[in-house]
């Protein structure tokens, strides 16, 4: 855009300058404005920029208008400033997408809804039973092949698969607890018990990776939720004579959700992490299979 | 008039083209506004990466909302508005300060500011030459390169209140220079 208003033009030896940087403030202020008017002076300033430079500039603008648009969580993300290779795997791990999302939203409604039919605090057990293993069922699915939409971008990530699986599993826990703790909220108000489920959920998703440095992440996480659910089950039953009276109305006597229980479960989470940092070389490993 | 650069259409032609898609007024734009626009910024900020990301960055800009040139002013300050914008949001994700504290001028200055604005040379360039580079930084950033309080505490890296404060210093020294 040209002005008509203006005659005055900047000599060559001011752009020159202005380029270099060897101008005093004022100097540099007035001809900054200057340049917002007049197409001339932005024309005779051009040359005083490395047209390789230009040149990047632009091809790597067609890049960027060429590659596919981040979606908006990845955007999110971005945002909140996560680095743009974390925020894509981030964005593409299960947990994070809507279906999954739901999904887990739906199995805790259905879980709240039981809690308000039954009578006691056994009415909650399904629940109990449930919030902890939604987070690893999500960490699996964020590792396995078929599952995992980012599965072979995961294996060229720029970082050890290490730091990958902690981000991800970090992602899939914090999203999933916060769900099921928006789900608690719901619950009959019985006391401390409707939180109960916090302990076993980092638990039982740091001893799944534990496990899944021994065997697929999927196999390691069905071994947890049979062991979690049969373990859970089988000591309400012990306590009170045959499995049945687990759906009997009446208080909650599984051990885990005892403060005996919690503290052991801190124990194996303690014992899960330190399994999981001195084998986490097996991640690397799977991935070159 | 004056259009340059082979390219026949002004720069709001260029503009309204865009919005139809037309890849080839992109690159008009870039190659007028490329150049002044990397070495405006590159005089505020000196990492030549940073700016040539930002320069990128506004480019996608004005390509992805051509629709948000209101069509009054000039092009380049609408350009200048989305690139020294750009650069704020590069120092808030880095969480660093920026580098050099250089200068600039306008986009939409207020009255007051018009006042400053309005005297190029002379006492108020001298003024500003004396102000300590704590209190110029300020200046630049806020009345000459349009920036809000709270963006121009993010270029400048320090907190909002002493953005404030500077420039609630820096204004007797630079009336005086006008009177």
């Amino acid at each position: 855009m040209s002005d008509p208003a203006t005659t005055w033009h900047a000599e060559p030896d001011l752009l020159e300058r202005y380029a270099r940087g060897d101008i005093d403030h004022a100097r540099a202020c007035s001809l900054e404005a200057h340049l917002l008017e007049c197409a001339r002076c932005r024309l005779a300033l051009a040359p005083a920029v490395d047209t390789g430079r230009l040149e990047g500039s632009w091809d790597g603008l067609v890049a960027a208008l060429d590659a596919p648009r981040p979606g908006r969580m990845e955007r999110l993300l971005a945002r909140l400033g996560v680095r743009e290779h974390t925020a894509r795997l981030l964005a593409a791990t299960p947990t994070l997408r809507l279906s999954w999302l739901a999904g887990v939203v739906l199995a805790l409604g259905f879980a709240v809804a039981a809690a308000h039919g039954g009578r006691g605090e056994r009415s909650l057990l399904l629940f109990l039973l449930l919030a902890p293993l939604l987070p690893v069922a999500g960490v699996a699915a964020s590792f396995t092949r078929g599952v995992d939409p980012t599965y072979d971008v995961a294996l060229a990530a720029p970082m050890p698969a290490f730091h990958l699986l902690l981000i991800r599993s970090a992602a899939v826990l914090g999203t999933t607890m916060v769900v099921a703790a928006v789900a608690a909220l719901g619950l009959p108000d019985l006391g401390w018990i409707v939180a109960a489920w916090l302990v076993p959920a980092v638990a039982l998703t740091v001893v799944s990776l534990a496990l899944a440095t021994f065997q697929a992440p999927v196999t390691a996480a069905a071994t947890v939720a049979a062991v979690w659910v049969g373990g859970v089950l089988g000591s309400e039953a012990l306590s009170d004579g045959g499995l049945r009276a687990a759906f009997r109305p009446g208080p909650i006597s599984s051990a885990a959700f005892t403060a005996g229980g919690q503290l052991a479960l801190v124990a194996v989470t303690i014992l899960a992490l330190l399994v999981v940092t001195s084998r986490h070389d097996r991640f690397e490993i799977e991935r070159t299979v | 008039m004056a259009e340059t650069l082979d390219d026949p259409r002004s720069d709001q032609q260029l503009v309204e083209a865009m919005a139809g898609g037309d890849r080839s007024a992109l690159r008009s734009l870039h190659s007028r506004h490329a150049p002044w626009l990397l070495l405006r910024l590159s005089r505020r900020c000196a990492d030549p990466a940073i700016v040539e990301e930002v320069v990128q960055d506004t480019f996608l800009a004005v390509w992805r909302k051509p629709a948000a040139y209101k069509g009054s002013g000039p092009v380049a300050a609408w350009i200048w508005g989305i690139g020294i914008r750009r650069l704020v949001d590069q120092f808030r994700r880095q969480r660093r300060p920026m580098v050099e504290v250089a200068e600039g001028m306008a986009t939409t200055p207020s009255a007051e500011e018009q006042l400053l604005l309005g005297v190029e040379h002379g006492d108020l360039g001298a003024a500003l030459n004396r102000l300590s580079p704590e209190l110029r930084a300020v200046v630049q950033a806020t009345v000459l390169d349009g920036l809000t309080t709270r963006e121009a505490a993010r270029l400048l890296g320090i907190p909002a209140g002493t953005v404030k404060t500077r420039m609630m210093r820096a204004k007797p020294q630079l009336r005086e220079a006008l009177l």
